[in-house]
């Protein structure tokens, strides 16, 4: 016992000195965050560093164009950019590092991944000038088109845009153009064309539509679609956010579900769809193996590796259901500036940078994604995104902008999987969804 | 794994060594708070030093980050920004998540289902291979899959288990045209269950083999001239004298079960591509979807809450084991 203590007594002084060691080191963490406001970023920038976090990984195509626009942009302000090329991984690394001094003066990622991490909890500066910015005389705000911004989804709770995108992705029902033609000619417009297309394709012996069941938000996407098209853009983030409930009630929230639920108990989905592994559906798709599938705009960069031979990849839209506009899906890859950023003004000027045509075009051409600029030339495979982007009066971003912490893992992705593999009825899945919604706005309210 | 065994070996040379701790201590209270023998005098000035710096690093580094998440889990907070204090909100509200009781559920299917079919077939692999002739070559090739990455065998279950994957092409010649569904949600933790034995049993056979391979032969020679059946060989011989070793995987294994996470993840959320499916998810899933999924506003309150309750179960757990496996440790 004696033994113990003596031992104990120097342990404990110990464990407090390495307290007070550690308490000390800590204590920058909970400072305010600087107050942020709009800076004028049109000055020279000759001599001074950036530290650029990329979401993209050397030897990506994005990562080429953006080394190029760098190199540029170095050349041409006398900037230098210090860039590490991190992969999708970024925006975690730049939770813990939000909570010190040593920041990233410019990070970029997909809205969806910076909105939590930046953008709702007021930590990235104002990007008013960049928008204001003038490349080629135009400025910035006038070459994103306006009902990407119109909706406000770049804004923070100061009213002023923290994002400023430089890409966009969207979804589809692609489709080999060679085999189909006939979808390419005129594409099923309205859910009851869209079940003939689907009848046919059946009759014919083929898989009409494959899924890769296994990923939620890809299933996720037949239902909030659904609910868009009858009730509009922001009607899934309305019905989410309602803490009573009630509108799981609405018929048409019943009746977006019925139709997810008419695809599968009419054996359109591919057999197996619901019990398996990333990406083996879509590659089936991909040999040929079945005629549809409901993906992203990054669907022909993805699968072109293991494509069937002459495979011409085209899309349609979601089709209408109801007479409400149809919105396009539309979800934005972009930079924002950390407000603790010490570098404000170049980091500011590269994000507006990346907007000039050069870059956007070898977005399009060279990387074959969709550039925000309207006016940026497209790879054909993607094309008919871009032409219905180009087309739709609204957009909408992917599950309706729903971020509630855990929300969507928790609360919806489960119901709407058992949904889509089969396991629940349309009723069944809107009674689950009210109550565990309810639930969870008496939990997170 | 080999200091789990060297240790008892070394306390048990303890009571030969003049030098050892044992007729110290014994001293020790008669003499109350006087200065004790030249070598306590030694060995007292000797802890700052020795076990000082060690202790501060282990201090700052896990102890202080484990108290930093007690502090934040009583936070409603997204990882940056501002901190809300909620108190117990997070203890309370986990509790009442259905979900967070299914994940827990699934850890504690992993810790008791999956550790006795490990410490059984472990244990019949050991008496087994005793006797056989190359036993160190299968010895390695049952540890070899402990040594795999559990991303391959996140792969690999898509080739072996995908409706045109390996299993059921090997079936169809059979006629079974319809084939389960192994890869349905309800399946995949199942699966991961019989992955988690195949591939961990080879690691505790190869330490407790190394317990078994330290009884003298003499022992066995005794048994033979005392006429005793195998299982009395085993009751009196081997699981007295192995039973240290035993209690030392025990704690090994619920220690690293409670923590089981990538073979999960990779099962199910296909690679990294989104989160698995909620039937899979054990408390260590639940955690990191809470502050990492990507797919909503962390809640770093929530998650750290699960983690803290994690750390409970284990210390809890480790305590009770080592208590009930608690034997005097035979001497030979």
């Amino acid at each position: 016992m004696g033994k113990t203590a003596r031992h104990l007594r120097p342990l404990a002084a110990l464990l407090g000195a390495a307290l007070a060691l550690s308490t000390t080191a800590c204590g920058g963490a909970t400072d305010a965050s600087p107050a942020a406001d709009a800076v004028d970023i049109s000055g020279s920038i000759s001599g001074q560093t950036i530290n650029y976090w990329s979401m993209w990984k050397d030897g990506e195509p994005q990562q080429k164009v953006i080394a190029t626009a760098i190199s540029d942009f170095e050349k041409e302000t006398g900037a230098k950019v210090s860039v590490q090329w991190q992969g999708r991984s970024n925006t975690e690394k730049l939770v813990p590092a939000l909570n010190t001094n040593n920041v990233p003066d410019l990070v970029d990622g997909t809205l969806a991944k910076l909105a939590p991490v930046i953008g709702d909890t007021g930590q990235a500066s104002p990007l008013t000038s960049v928008y204001s910015y003038e490349l080629d005389g135009k400025t910035v705000s006038s070459v994103i088109p306006e009902k990407f911004t119109s909706n406000g989804v770049f804004k923070g709770e100061d009213g002023q845009p923290w994002m400023v995108p430089y890409s966009i992705s969207s979804d589809g029902i692609w489709f080999d153009a060679a085999k189909h033609p006939e979808l390419k000619a005129k594409p099923p417009a309205t859910w009851d064309e869209f079940m003939e297309v689907l009848d046919k394709l059946k009759a014919s012996g083929a898989a009409p539509i494959a899924a890769d069941g296994d990923i939620a938000g890809y299933n996720s996407t037949w239902f909030v679609t659904a609910l868009l098209r009858l009730k509009g853009a922001g009607s899934f983030k309305a019905l989410a956010e309602d803490k009573s409930g009630a509108g799981w009630d609405d018929p048409a929230v019943l009746e977006a579900a019925q139709k997810v639920e008419s695809l599968v108990k009419g054996g359109y989905l591919n057999s197996g769809y619901n019990a398996s592994k990333f990406p083996a559906q879509q590659q089936l798709w991909a040999n040929g193996d079945a005629a549809l599938i409901l993906n992203g705009s990054w669907t022909p960069t993805e699968t072109g590796s293991y494509a069937a031979p002459g495979f011409e990849y085209s899309s349609f839209q979601f089709p209408a259901i109801g007479d409400k506009p149809a919105s396009a899906r539309v979800d934005f890859i972009g930079f924002a500036v950390p407000a603790k950023s010490k570098n404000q003004v170049p980091a500011q000027r590269l994000a507006a940078f990346l907007l000039d045509a050069k870059y956007q075009n070898a977005l399009g051409t060279d990387a074959k994604v969709l550039p925000v600029r309207q006016d940026a030339p497209v790879d054909p495979a993607v094309a008919s995104v871009k032409a219905a982007i180009d087309a739709a009066p609204a957009t909408h971003l992917q599950n309706d902008g729903v971020t509630f912490p855990g929300y969507t893992e928790k609360v919806f992705f489960p119901r709407d999987d058992e949904l889509f593999l089969g396991k629940t009825t349309a009723a069944e899945f809107v009674a689950k969804m009210k109550e565990a919604q309810i639930q969870y706005w008496k939990d997170n309210g | 794994m080999s200091l789990g065994l060297k240790e008892p070996r070394a306390s048990k040379a303890s009571p030969q060594n003049p030098a050892s701790r044992k007729p110290a201590s014994r001293k020790a209270p008669a003499q109350g708070r006087q200065p004790g023998s030249s070598i306590d005098v030694q060995r007292k000035k000797l802890l700052f030093p020795f076990v000082g710096p060690a202790f501060v690093l282990y201090t700052v580094l896990f102890i202080v980050p484990a108290l930093g998440a007690v502090w934040i889990s009583l936070h409603k907070w997204a990882g940056s920004g501002p901190m809300k204090f909620v108190g117990l909100d997070n203890y309370g509200r986990i509790f009442r998540d259905p979900l967070f009781l299914s994940s827990f559920g699934n850890t504690l299917l992993l810790l008791f289902v999956v550790g006795t079919a490990i410490f059984v077939l472990a244990f019949a692999m050991t008496l087994v291979l005793r006797d056989m002739a190359g036993k160190k070559v299968v010895r390695n090739v049952i540890f070899f899959p402990h040594l795999i990455n559990a991303l391959v065998f996140g792969v690999l279950a898509g080739f072996i288990f995908n409706p045109g994957g390996m299993v059921n092409s090997l079936l169809a010649p059979f006629g079974v045209t319809d084939p389960p569904k192994w890869l349905a949600q309800d399946n995949i933790f199942p699966l991961i269950m019989v992955t988690l034995v195949c591939t961990t049993t080879g690691y505790f056979t190869t330490i407790l083999m190394a317990g078994v391979d330290r009884i003298p032969p003499y022992y066995y020679e005794d048994c033979a001239l005392a006429g005793a059946t195998a299982f009395q060989r085993l009751r009196y011989v081997i699981l007295p004298l192995t039973w240290d070793v035993f209690g030392t995987c025990a704690v090994l294994w619920t220690i690293s079960s409670v923590k089981i996470f990538e073979i999960v993840w990779v099962f199910g959320g296909s690679s990294g591509a989104g989160v698995p499916p909620t039937q899979s998810w054990t408390a260590a899933v639940y955690t990191y979807v809470n502050a990492f999924s990507g797919q909503s506003t962390p809640a770093y309150g929530a998650a750290t809450a699960s983690a803290v309750l994690s750390l409970a179960l284990i210390s809890v757990l480790v305590v009770l084991l080592r208590r009930a496996m608690r034997r005097d440790a035979v001497e030979f």
